[in-house]
C-alpha cells in the first residue's frame, strides 16, 4: 500500500511542475538566447524525452537523494530541506503539543455537559479559531506584544541578533542552549517561541476541541458506556472508560489534523521570518523556484505519510482489536 | 409486599420542530404492575410498544429528550424516581441488574472480561482485588463458561454473541441483585443459542431467588419462562395476568391476535398475522389506541375504556373484555 | 411539501408561517441564525458597495498616506493614500465572487464524481477514492499555492484551482450516500425496472444523495475564502492594489510593526466575520441535519 502511495506522490510533484504555463527552458536561457542554445538546454533538461521517461528519470534521482537545484540558494535542494525540517519542527512541535493539551481536555469537558454554558462558549471559540486566518494573528500579536507593549522580540529568526546561538545537537535552539547550559540564549530563544508558538497552538487547539467533543459525545452514547451506567458504575470510572475509547479516534484525528497543520506553521513562518522549512517553500513557490518547490511538497506529503504510520502503529499498541485485523 | 410497584407511569418525548413548535410523543402512557419477590414477569409487546422504555423509566437509564413527567416506582420500599442519581446508580448493577440485547457492543472494547466483572463487583462490594477474581471466576462457572480462569483474560471481541451474553449475566448477577432485568436478552444470537441463554437465565433466577422481567416480543419466551405476562400496545399495558390463563382465554383483541399470529398457530391455519401500523404516538386517538386496529371496534371505543378483571388475577383494558367472541378454541 | 402546504399559514400566535419558521430555526440553531445574519449583512456590502462606499476603492490620496483613522477616512488610508474604508466593503465582492463559483464548480465535479464512483464501485471507485487519499497526505493550503503559482496568477485561476481541489470533498459525501442507498428497495426496484443508469444515478439517487453535500456548501465557501485570501496574502493570485482582504493585510503587515495598525487589521476583521459566518452557518445546517449530532 505505500510503495503505489508514493510513487503517486512522487507523480504528483512531478507533474506539479510540469501542468504550468511557465517555461523553464525560457527562464534558464534568458531572452537572448539562440535555438540551438534552447535547443541544448532543453537536452540537458530531458525535456525532449516522452513524459514517463522523464518520470522514471526524476524518480530515480529522488530515490538516489538527488532533488535538484535550488535557484535561490543555489545548492542542492535536499541540504537546504534537511537543514531547515528541525527548524520547522521546532515550531511544529511545541505549537501542537500546547494546542492538543488545551484542546483535547476543553472537549472532553465540553462532551460530559452537552448544552452548558461552557460548551457552548468552547464550541464558539473553537468556530473562531477555525475563521482566524493565522498570518493576521501572527501580524496582531507583534503589533500588540511588539510594537506596543514590547515584551516581545522583532518577528525576524528564532533568536536575537546579538545573541550567539548554541551549538547544533538538535537543531531546536531552546534545547541545545539549554543542553549546552547557555543561559542567555535559552532565553532568547524561548523568547522567540513565545509568539509563533501560541499562533500555532490557536489555530490547531480549534478543529481538535471540535472533534474531541464530538468523538467523546459520541462514546458517551455507545453501548458499552451505556451498559456501564447501566452497571452503576462510579461516575469517575464511567468517564476512564470514555476517556480510554475516545484516545484512539482523537489520536488519528490530531494525526490527520498535522498534515493541514505544516501547511499553517509554513505561513507563521513567513510572517515571523523563522527560517525554516516553511518559509524556504513559500518563498520558492512565490520566486517560481520549482526545484525547491517540488522538494518542500514532497517533504510535506512524506511527513505526513510518516505521521499516518506512525499512528498506524500506536493503534495496534493501544487498540487490542487491531492486532486482529490484517 | 411486592418488590417493585409501578403504578401510572408516564414518558414523553419532547422536542421542537422546525417550526418551533413544541412536539410531545406519549411514550408511556400510564404502565403499572408489581412484582413479587422470586416471581417472573415477561413483558410484551411489538417494536415502539415501549417494553424497554419502561425499563429505562424505572431506574433512570432515560437519555434526553425521553423524560418521566408522572408516576410512581417503589422498589423495596424505596422511591426511585425521586431518589438522588448518586443513590440510583448504586443500585444499578447491584439490587437491580440489567442484562442488553447486544452483549457485544455492550462490554467495553479495552478492557479484559474479568477485569470488567472485578470492576462491576468492586463498584457495589467493599471486596479486595483478589477476592473479587475468585467471585468472577465462580460466576462465569456459574454460568457455564468453559475454562473460566483462562477466559478472564479474554478481550469482548474474542467472544462469541452467546459467550458474550454469558458474561453480561454473570456481570448482572455478580451482585446478587433482587431484581434482574433481561431486555431482549436473546434477539441477536442464534436460535440454538437462545435456548440455552433462556434455560440458564431461568436456573439462575431460582437458584438465586431472584425477581425477574423479561423483555420480548416472542411470546414463545413468555409461555416457557414466565410466571406472569404483561402485553404493553402504544406505551400501556393492555393486559396482564398469569400466563397460563392469558394463553388459555386473552380477553384483549389485541393479546387475542398475538397469540393467534404465534408461529404454531400459524402452521395450523387456525391464526391470523397481526396486521396494522403502530398508533403515531405524537398524535393518539382518545379513547382505545388499539381501535385503528381491533376487528370489534365500536362507537364505545371512542372513550377510555376501563381495566376488567377477568379472572383471577387476569386483566384486561377492554370496553369488550370477556365478552368477546373466542378467536380460536 | 404536500403536507406542509396542508397546514394553516398562520401558527396559533398569528405570526406569519415564514417568519415562525426563521424563529424555530434560530431557536434550534442559534448557531445558524447568527451566521446568516453575518452573511446577509455582508452581501448587503457586496450588493449596494458603490452607495456604501464614501471613496472609489482604488483612489488614491498621495497627501493621504497611512492616515490614521479620523472622521474624513473612518478606517484610515494605506501606504498608497487608499480609503481602507471603502476598500474593505468592496473586499467583500472579491469574497463572494470567489467562494460561490469555487464551490459551484466544486460540487458541478463532486457531486456527479461521488454518485457514479459510488455506483459503480469497483475498480472505478477503488482507484478514485486512492487518489483522493494521496491528495490527503499534501497540506491543502499549500497545495492550491503551489498549483494556483505554477499554473498561472489570475482570478480564473484561483477559483478554477479552489473548486477542482475542493471537490473531493464532495465526492467523498455524495459517495458514501450512495453506497448507503444502492442496496435499498427503492433503488433496486428502480434497476429492476429497467432505468437507464444515468436515469437512475440522476433520478432516483441524486435527490436523496444530495442533502449531506448541501450541509458541506457553507463550510466549503468559508474555506475557499480563506485559502483565495491567503493566496493573496503571499502575493499569489491575487495582487495589490485590488481591493481583497488578504491583499490588503499584505499590503498592511509592514506597518503593523513600524504603528500603522489599521491597514492590516480592518480587512483581518472582515475576513474572519466572513468566515465566521460561514463557518457558523454551516454548524448549525449540520447539526439542523443531522438531528444525531446533538445530544
Amino acid at each position: 500500500m505505500i510503495v503505489p502511495l508514493l510513487v503517486g506522490i512522487l507523480f504528483f510533484t512531478f507533474m506539479l511542475v510540469r501542468i504550468g504555463s511557465q517555461d523553464p527552458v525560457g527562464l534558464l536561457a534568458g531572452p537572448t538566447a539562440t535555438q540551438a542554445e534552447i535547443d541544448m538546454i532543453t537536452r540537458d533538461l530531458g525535456l525532449d524525452q516522452p513524459l514517463f521517461v522523464q518520470f522514471s528519470y526524476y524518480m530515480t534521482n529522488v530515490v538516489q537523494g538527488d532533488l535538484g537545484e535550488s535557484w535561490l540558494s543555489n545548492r542542492p535542494v535536499l541540504s537546504d530541506i534537511l537543514q531547515r525540517i528541525p527548524i520547522t519542527l521546532e515550531l511544529l512541535f511545541w505549537g501542537v503539543g500546547i494546542g492538543a493539551l488545551i484542546a483535547i481536555p476543553v472537549g472532553l469537558h465540553a462532551a460530559f455537559r452537552p448544552g452548558r454554558a461552557f460548551d457552548h462558549v468552547s464550541r464558539f471559540l473553537s468556530l473562531l479559531g477555525f475563521s482566524i486566518p493565522t498570518y493576521w494573528l501572527g501580524l496582531v500579536m507583534l503589533f500588540v506584544f511588539f510594537y506596543l507593549l514590547g515584551w516581545a522580540p522583532p518577528g525576524i529568526g528564532r533568536i536575537g541578533l546579538i545573541v550567539i546561538p548554541p551549538e547544533p545537537i538538535t537543531g531546536s535552539y531552546l534545547i541545545d542552549s539549554l543542553l549546552q547550559g547557555s543561559w542567555e540564549a535559552a532565553r532568547s530563544a524561548a523568547s522567540h517561541l513565545v509568539l509563533p508558538v501560541i499562533c500555532v497552538a490557536i489555530v490547531a487547539a480549534a478543529p481538535i476541541i471540535k472533534h474531541t467533543r464530538a468523538i467523546a459525545l459520541e462514546v458517551v452514547g455507545s453501548d458499552s458506556v451505556r451498559y456501564a451506567r447501566a452497571s452503576g458504575l462510579p461516575e469517575a470510572i464511567v468517564r476512564r472508560v470514555v476517556l480510554r475509547n475516545s484516545t484512539v479516534p482523537v489520536m488519528t484525528f490530531v494525526g490527520t489534523e498535522l498534515t493541514g497543520l505544516v501547511g499553517t506553521v509554513s505561513l507563521i513562518e513567513y510572517v515571523f521570518a523563522w527560517g525554516g522549512l516553511g518559509q524556504y517553500g513559500l518563498n520558492a513557490i512565490v520566486a517560481g523556484d520549482f526545484a525547491a518547490v517540488q522538494g518542500y511538497v514532497l517533504a510535506l506529503a512524506l511527513f505526513s505519510v510518516l505521521v499516518f504510520l506512525i499512528i498506524d502503529l500506536l493503534v495496534v499498541i493501544l487498540e487490542p482489536r487491531a492486532s486482529e485485523q490484517p | 409486599m411486592a418488590l417493585l410497584q409501578v403504578d401510572d407511569l408516564q414518558t414523553r418525548f419532547i422536542s421542537r420542530d422546525l417550526d418551533n413548535q413544541v412536539r410531545v410523543a406519549k411514550a408511556i402512557n400510564g404502565v403499572g404492575f408489581s412484582l413479587g419477590r422470586g416471581e417472573v414477569l415477561g413483558l410484551v409487546g411489538e417494536t415502539g410498544a415501549g417494553k424497554s422504555l419502561t425499563a429505562q423509566s424505572m431506574i433512570g437509564l432515560l437519555r434526553p429528550p425521553a423524560k418521566v413527567v408522572d408516576g410512581l416506582v417503589e422498589f423495596d420500599g424505596r422511591d426511585l424516581l425521586s431518589m438522588d442519581p448518586g443513590a440510583l446508580n448504586a443500585l444499578r448493577g447491584n439490587e437491580i441488574a440489567l442484562v442488553v440485547q447486544n452483549p457485544l457492543t455492550s462490554l467495553d472494547p479495552l478492557t479484559r472480561i474479568g477485569d470488567q466483572l472485578i470492576r462491576v463487583h468492586r463498584a457495589h462490594r467493599k471486596v479486595s482485588v483478589a477476592q473479587a477474581r475468585e467471585r468472577a471466576i465462580d460466576m462465569m462457572a456459574a454460568v457455564g463458561i468453559p475454562a473460566p480462569e483462562r477466559r478472564m483474560r479474554a478481550w469482548p471481541h474474542e467472544l462469541s454473541g452467546g459467550m458474550a451474553q454469558r458474561v453480561l449475566i454473570a456481570m448482572a448477577l455478580i451482585n446478587e441483585p433482587k431484581l434482574l432485568i433481561a431486555d431482549e436478552p436473546t434477539t441477536g444470537l442464534d436460535v440454538t443459542v437462545q435456548a440455552q441463554i433462556l434455560d440458564l437465565l431461568r436456573d439462575m433466577v431460582r437458584r438465586m431467588d431472584m425477581a425477574a422481567i423479561v423483555i420480548t416480543h416472542d411470546l414463545g419466551v413468555v409461555a416457557h419462562y414466565c410466571d406472569r405476562m404483561a402485553v404493553m400496545f402504544a406505551g400501556a399495558i393492555v393486559e396482564s395476568g398469569p400466563v397460563d390463563s392469558v394463553f388459555a382465554g386473552p380477553a384483549h383483541p389485541y393479546t387475542q391476535a398475538l397469540i393467534s399470529a404465534t408461529p404454531e398457530r400459524l402452521a395450523l391455519g387456525s391464526g391470523a398475522i397481526v396486521g396494522g401500523p403502530p398508533p403515531d404516538l405524537y398524535a393518539l386517538p382518545e379513547g382505545c389506541h388499539y381501535r385503528g386496529r381491533c376487528p370489534h371496534a365500536a362507537e364505545v371505543c371512542g372513550s377510555a375504556p376501563p381495566d376488567r378483571e377477568i379472572g383471577a388475577g387476569q386483566v384486561a383494558r377492554c370496553h369488550f373484555a370477556g365478552n368477546l367472541p373466542a378467536a380460536f378454541q | 411539501m404536500t403536507e406542509a402546504s396542508l397546514r394553516p399559514t398562520r401558527d396559533a400566535a398569528g405570526m406569519p408561517r415564514a417568519l415562525a419558521r426563521i424563529v424555530g430555526i434560530a431557536r434550534r440553531s442559534p448557531t445558524a441564525a447568527i451566521g446568516m445574519a453575518i452573511l446577509t449583512g455582508f452581501a448587503g456590502l457586496a450588493v449596494f458597495a458603490p452607495l456604501v462606499m464614501p471613496y472609489d476603492p482604488i483612489a488614491a490620496f498621495p497627501r493621504e498616506i497611512l492616515t490614521a483613522p479620523n472622521s474624513e477616512f473612518w478606517l484610515g488610508t494605506d501606504g498608497n493614500g487608499m480609503d481602507v474604508f471603502s476598500r474593505v466593503i468592496y473586499g467583500a465582492r472579491y469574497a463572494f465572487g470567489i467562494a460561490i463559483p469555487a464551490v459551484i464548480l466544486s460540487i458541478v465535479i463532486g457531486v456527479p464524481l461521488g454518485l457514479w464512483t459510488g455506483y459503480v464501485g469497483g475498480y472505478v471507485d477503488e482507484v478514485t477514492m486512492r487518489v483522493f487519499d494521496a491528495l490527503r497526505v499534501f497540506p491543502s493550503i499549500i497545495l492550491a499555492l503551489a498549483v494556483v503559482a505554477a499554473t498561472g496568477q489570475s482570478l480564473v485561476n484561483v477559483v478554477l484551482v479552489i473548486g477542482v481541489l475542493d471537490s473531493p470533498i464532495f465526492a467523498r459525501v455524495v459517495r458514501s450516500e450512495v453506497l448507503a442507498l444502492r442496496s435499498s428497495t427503492f433503488v433496486e426496484s428502480a434497476i429492476a425496472a429497467g432505468n437507464p443508469t444515468r436515469r437512475i444515478l440522476f433520478v432516483h439517487l441524486l435527490p436523496n444523495a444530495i442533502q449531506g453535500a448541501m450541509a458541506q456548501t457553507a463550510v466549503r465557501a468559508a474555506w475557499a475564502v480563506r485559502i483565495s485570501a491567503t493566496l493573496a496574502f503571499l502575493g499569489v493570485g491575487i495582487q495589490a492594489p485590488t481591493p481583497e482582504w488578504g491583499a490588503m493585510i499584505r499590503q498592511g503587515a509592514e506597518f503593523m510593526v513600524t504603528g500603522q495598525w489599521w491597514v492590516a487589521l480592518f480587512p483581518g476583521i472582515a475576513l474572519i466575520l466572513m468566515v465566521l459566518g460561514l463557518n457558523m452557518l454551516g454548524d448549525g445546517l449540520q447539526d439542523l441535519l443531522n438531528p444525531r449530532r446533538k445530544a
